[in-house]
């Protein structure tokens, strides 16, 4: 679980900037990488959120770990693009007696490609480093998507963490009983830790709604209240939209 | 000549290209979801459109839960949380030296039925994108279309009809959870070979990603199928009264 690790992060711009514009940017930067047919513009992007994510005291670690399974997933659509598309034969071997050849406008197609998950993955990184769950979903909600999904997505963030406790507890116990020893047993052990946490589940919804009734819940969230925009945060994500845009159209 | 030797062995290939893969990487193979970036806008938006339905009948069977029951949010919500958990635990696959992760789709389908599941799958994928990087907001659409709505529909309709068939809830649970995970893998396969073949044709390159992605999803469907068992079984055993409350069983089963 370490992956979901959080990491507390400096007072900067990107932090402090208004949710709701941090969303549209990040839409706006989204559809202009994936409309980029070079690596330039991705690249740079990727250069730019890493140098963000640094500035709000993320260490390198933490950015090359979220990294990890988009660039395994990448390095093999690449692979498969070298492989497979294309008539310029960049080179053939044979491995265990098997010709495999690559194109040279495979490669130059997977290069796009991997160069355009490098630079969406590093915006939305930089977006879930900077932004609170809560605050995500506020945003969300401005933009009218719909309140039950708000509502449960809050719900799984909250509860997320405390099943995680619970999970631990009967994960360190089945261990200490050599519950993962084998593979078998690890199988059986594992299914028991996720039908507990299904039981915590049943459990926990029964006891969190009747202390929620005792409160005043009638089965609706109340409404968010969103503040207006700060003039400042407006010009900034405007003056940084108009750079990325020319960015993405002269490079 | 080359073309031609190319052309006659794709399969053979696509597996010699993942075996040198995965020696090359050494890290959990979490290849059930579509990365941020790889599907070009057009097929985003197509993916997002198919979806759509899905996720509004499922916030529609929702509302309507909800007004009979008012624990029923706060579950979906718990269930999510479990299903992202489950999500996030590396399983060995032996075959590939690697790890990888189950899909849980297959088990929220039987419990809280598929409208539901794609709602749950939803959530998970938006928080999976959002702080761990698994998926993307590009390519929810996609992903929720793969493992929500085919891996929950897939998972609950094999349960459902081995169910009616007589056959035993592990060996239902069993086939639920293989057929959750395979019919999410072979989706993904159409949803990143239609997403990046550029002018190449669809099927050689589905193929290929099909057989790319065998050596982790084939083994992992079968865990997972065990898994979804176990799960099942040990819920009949402890608690079979949530089962009945679910619409899994019926209260007569429980009785026998």
């Amino acid at each position: 679980m370490h992956v979901l690790s959080e990491y507390p992060i400096k007072d900067t711009l990107v932090s402090r900037l208004d949710v709701r514009l941090k969303l549209i940017v990040a839409a706006a930067l989204l559809v202009m990488l994936l409309s980029a047919k070079g690596v330039a513009f991705p690249l740079l992007m990727l250069l730019f959120s890493l140098y963000l994510c640094l500035r709000l005291g993320i260490p390198l670690r933490g950015f090359l770990l979220r990294f990890s399974e988009p660039l395994f997933i990448a390095s093999v659509v690449l692979v498969v693009k070298i492989v497979s598309s294309g008539h310029d034969i960049l080179f053939s071997i044979q491995v265990v007696g098997i010709t495999v050849t690559g194109y040279r406008d495979g490669l130059m197609e997977g290069l796009a490609i991997w160069s355009r998950i490098a630079g969406a993955v590093s915006i939305i990184i930089t977006l879930g480093f900077s932004t609170p769950f809560a605050e995500l979903m506020a945003g969300f909600s401005w933009f009218k998507a719909p309140k039950d999904f708000i509502e449960i997505s809050l719900f799984a963030h909250r509860y997320i963490f405390v099943l995680i406790e619970d999970a631990v507890v009967i994960y360190n116990a089945q261990k200490n009983r050599l519950g993962y020893s084998t593979a078998r047993l690890s199988l059986r052990s594992f299914g028991t830790l996720a039908a507990s946490l299904i039981l915590k589940a049943f459990e926990n919804s029964q006891n969190i709604t009747t202390a929620m009734v005792q409160r005043g819940y009638d089965g609706n969230i109340p409404k968010l209240i969103h503040r207006s925009f700060k003039r400042s945060d407006v010009v900034v994500s405007l003056i940084f939209l108009t750079a990325a845009g020319v960015m993405a159209w002269r490079v | 000549m080359e073309l031609k030797s190319l052309a006659l062995r794709p399969q053979r290939c696509g597996l010699v290209v993942m075996s040198l893969l995965l020696s090359m990487f050494p890290v959990n193979a979490y290849a059930m979801h579509i990365s941020e970036g790889i599907l070009p806008l057009r097929w985003s938006v197509v993916w997002f459109l198919a979806t759509s339905p899905f996720v509004a009948y499922g916030l529609y069977r929702l509302r309507q839960m909800s007004k009979v029951d008012l624990s029923f949010k706060p579950l979906v919500g718990l269930m999510a949380a479990v299903v992202f958990i489950i999500s996030c635990m590396p399983v060995p696959v032996p075959t590939a030296g690697t790890c990888s992760h189950p899909c849980g789709t297959g088990l929220s389908a039987i419990l809280l039925g598929p409208s539901i599941s794609v709602l749950v799958s939803a959530v998970v994928l938006l928080i999976q994108a959002l702080f761990l990087a698994h998926g993307g907001l590009s390519t929810w659409g996609a992903n929720i279309m793969s493992m929500g709505v085919v891996g929950s529909f897939a998972g609950f309709l094999t349960f459902k009809a081995l169910r009616a068939l007589k056959i035993n809830m592990t060996a239902a649970g069993f086939a639920a959870g293989v057929f959750a995970d395979w019919a999410t893998y072979i989706t993904t396969s159409v949803e990143l070979a239609s997403g990046i073949r550029g002018d190449s044709p669809f099927l050689p390159l589905f193929y290929r990603l099909v057989i790319a992605f065998v050596p982790t999803q084939l083994p992992l469907g079968i865990l997972e199928g065990a898994m979804t068992a176990g799960m099942v079984v040990l819920l009949y055993k402890k608690r079979p009264d949530l089962l009945v409350k679910m619409r899994v069983l019926k209260p007569e089963e429980v009785a026998i």
